[in-house]
């Protein structure tokens, strides 16, 4: 029964980690060996990722994404916390009302606002050129802001501090109101301190859905410029020429999946412990 | 100090901080989320393209039902989802049951079934359509060393879309995985122990007490993998662009394809429109059986 269940979880994982364990040896391969019926290549050829991070400006890639990245997680991180301090904590009038359009906002697909979030950003007044009715320029089109600007706006941080802000003593609210505290004073000074684990968590889940945000980039993004190009985006450009250069391409596909995985392994159980609690019922 | 007991009573100063507050993420919400949303509705009655927004009433919903590209995108995202919830949920719930015990080993192992969840679906793309390609793909390789014959995977009409249903059950399985061993360990041990002492063996305890105990997340697991489902569109546009002859084409995809290659926005609309519907009507069947939503604002 042990040996059963044991090879059970080495063939899954297996099945699991295959991909990766192709794509790198793939990297690594001269493209006669790609070719070839060998899966395996005869010696690591490293210079293939020099080759592929030459293909365009990588550094401006790179930093682009882990700009849009942190910017996003971070920016987002504090509103979503002051917004779930607010809906735990505080008493005011259509407070169920706007807390239910929260989770509404939460349950919608970004796939369905793509063509008037677009619009949008493109149109907004005295931006990008645009005169005061958003009209004559190109708005926010192919800058950082409208593609960071979009990303704030997700409720599901607010979901998820407010669960988490529920769960605290009332005697925290008294005591430093007692102390003088307003309540943005409240919030700062005694619950964000306390909130380490949970914006662990979020901070995360943001990261990684940030940097490996696909859509949305895709419309805001001017190709041609690079300006704003994030590694996503990059990875596909390799499919534009005639013959794809899979070694480059599957080079460049390990640098941006290396980033992403280190964060997640060295944070898994902030992670799953993100997961979960995003998921779990009261 | 404060007025406890009476429900609809506020303070007027501490109604006027909240909502003082709130407005940085209001401001957010409304412009970036709620908007987007009005206007997505309002625009599919209209001819909105690049020279014109114009009136059109129900005209845009009428022509959905005659767009062949249009019905088979339906269809085939209903085949995607169809085809990937049930093998994700089982797979994810073997998987959970194989690595529920707590030591280094299975930390390590859980690491490594859900490294597929957090890559991104552009890495995983381009990693399959390696694996998938029909000259040098590795899948290929495999075939022909073994002896069996070689396949066409993603140029394949009837094989494209089970290539991305494939890859989409070897993507998610993880954070399947991840949810039942949470309701795994909410099952108590006290209980799986009398079963055994009674002489229940492994499947007689899954049958009858875990599988009833982890019902709610299966429950979850249902809406969430089925919304996602139907938002499907990176794999599409990148390894099959729709095809081959539209036997992978997804609503998402049309919708990508009218709005930013054909700059029809209010056709564009109407099917985010028919989207949107379906995919609120599937999260409050959920919310409506699962009690999900929570009472809002309870406290005083």
């Amino acid at each position: 029964m042990k040996f059963l269940r044991t090879a059970l979880l080495l063939l899954l994982a297996a099945v699991a980690l295959f991909p990766f364990f192709v794509m790198i040896s793939v990297s690594l391969q001269t493209m006669p060996e790609v070719y070839s019926k060998s899966l395996l290549p005869s010696v690591p050829h490293w210079e293939n990722y020099a080759t592929a991070m030459h293909n365009g400006p990588w550094g401006r890639y790179l930093l682009n994404s882990l700009y849009v990245t942190v910017l996003s997680t971070g920016i987002s991180l504090l509103i979503n916390a002051l917004t779930g301090y607010v809906f735990a904590r505080m008493r005011f009038p259509w407070k169920k009302t706007l807390f239910t359009l929260v989770l509404i906002g939460m349950m919608i697909p970004t796939q369905v606002t793509l063509v008037p979030l677009f619009v949008l950003v493109k149109s907004l007044p005295l931006a990008g050129g645009n005169n005061i009715l958003g009209q004559g320029g190109t708005g926010l089109v192919d800058t950082y802001a409208g593609l960071i600007l979009p990303y704030i706006a997700g409720s599901f941080g607010v979901f998820l501090t407010r669960q988490f802000y529920r769960m605290f003593p009332r005697e925290l609210d008294e005591a430093a109101k007692i102390d003088g505290c307003s309540r943005f004073g409240t919030f700062l000074r005694v619950y964000l301190p306390l909130s380490g684990s949970i914006l662990a968590s979020l901070a995360v889940l943001k990261f990684i859905g940030a940097w490996n945000e696909y859509s949305w980039p895709l419309v805001i993004t001017n190709t041609g410029s690079g300006r704003i190009t994030t590694v996503q985006l990059a990875l596909t450009t390799f499919r534009n020429e005639g013959e794809i250069f899979w070694n480059q391409l599957m080079a460049a596909t390990v640098v941006c999946t290396a980033a992403v995985l280190v964060v997640f392994v060295a944070l898994q159980r902030h992670f799953v412990a993100g997961i979960l609690a995003g998921s779990v019922k009261e | 100090m404060r007025r406890a007991g009476h429900k609809r009573e506020y303070d007027a100063r501490e109604a006027r901080e909240a909502y003082l507050l709130l407005a940085p993420f209001g401001v957010f919400f409304l412009l970036f989320v709620l908007y987007p949303i009005v206007r997505s509705v309002a625009d599919s009655f209209t001819d909105y393209s690049l020279a014109s927004r114009n009136w059109v009433g129900l005209k845009n919903y009428l022509r959905l039902f005659r767009d062949r590209a249009f019905l088979l995108s339906v269809r085939n995202t209903v085949l995607y989802a169809a085809g990937s919830i049930v093998p994700l949920m089982a797979l994810g719930l073997g998987a959970a049951l194989l690595v529920q015990r707590q030591s280094r080993v299975m930390f390590a192992a859980r690491a490594a079934l859900m490294t597929p969840y957090v890559t991104s679906l552009v890495a995983v793309s381009m990693v399959f359509l390696y694996l998938y390609d029909p000259t040098t793909g590795a899948f290929n390789k495999i075939l022909s060393a073994v002896g069996l014959p070689r396949q066409q995977f993603l140029y394949d009409p009837s094989q494209a879309l089970w290539c991305l249903v494939a890859m989409n059950i070897w993507k998610n399985f993880g954070y399947v995985m991840i949810l039942y061993l949470a309701g795994l360990t909410g099952v108590p041990q006290s209980l799986l122990e009398a079963a055994s002492l009674d002489g229940a063996g492994v499947r007689a305890k899954l049958v009858h007490i875990q599988l009833p105990h982890i019902r709610p997340v299966s429950y979850l697991l249902g809406t969430t993998l089925c919304v996602e489902c139907f938002k499907t569109f990176e794999p599409v546009r990148l390894m099959t662009s729709g095809g081959p002859v539209n036997a992978t084409t997804t609503i998402t995809y049309q919708i990508y394809i009218r709005a930013f290659s054909e700059f029809k926005m209010g056709y564009a609309s109407a099917m985010s429109v028919v989207l949107l519907a379906i995919v609120l009507a599937v999260t409050l069947v959920n919310l409506r059986l699962g009690h999900q939503l929570d009472d809002g604002g309870d406290e005083g």
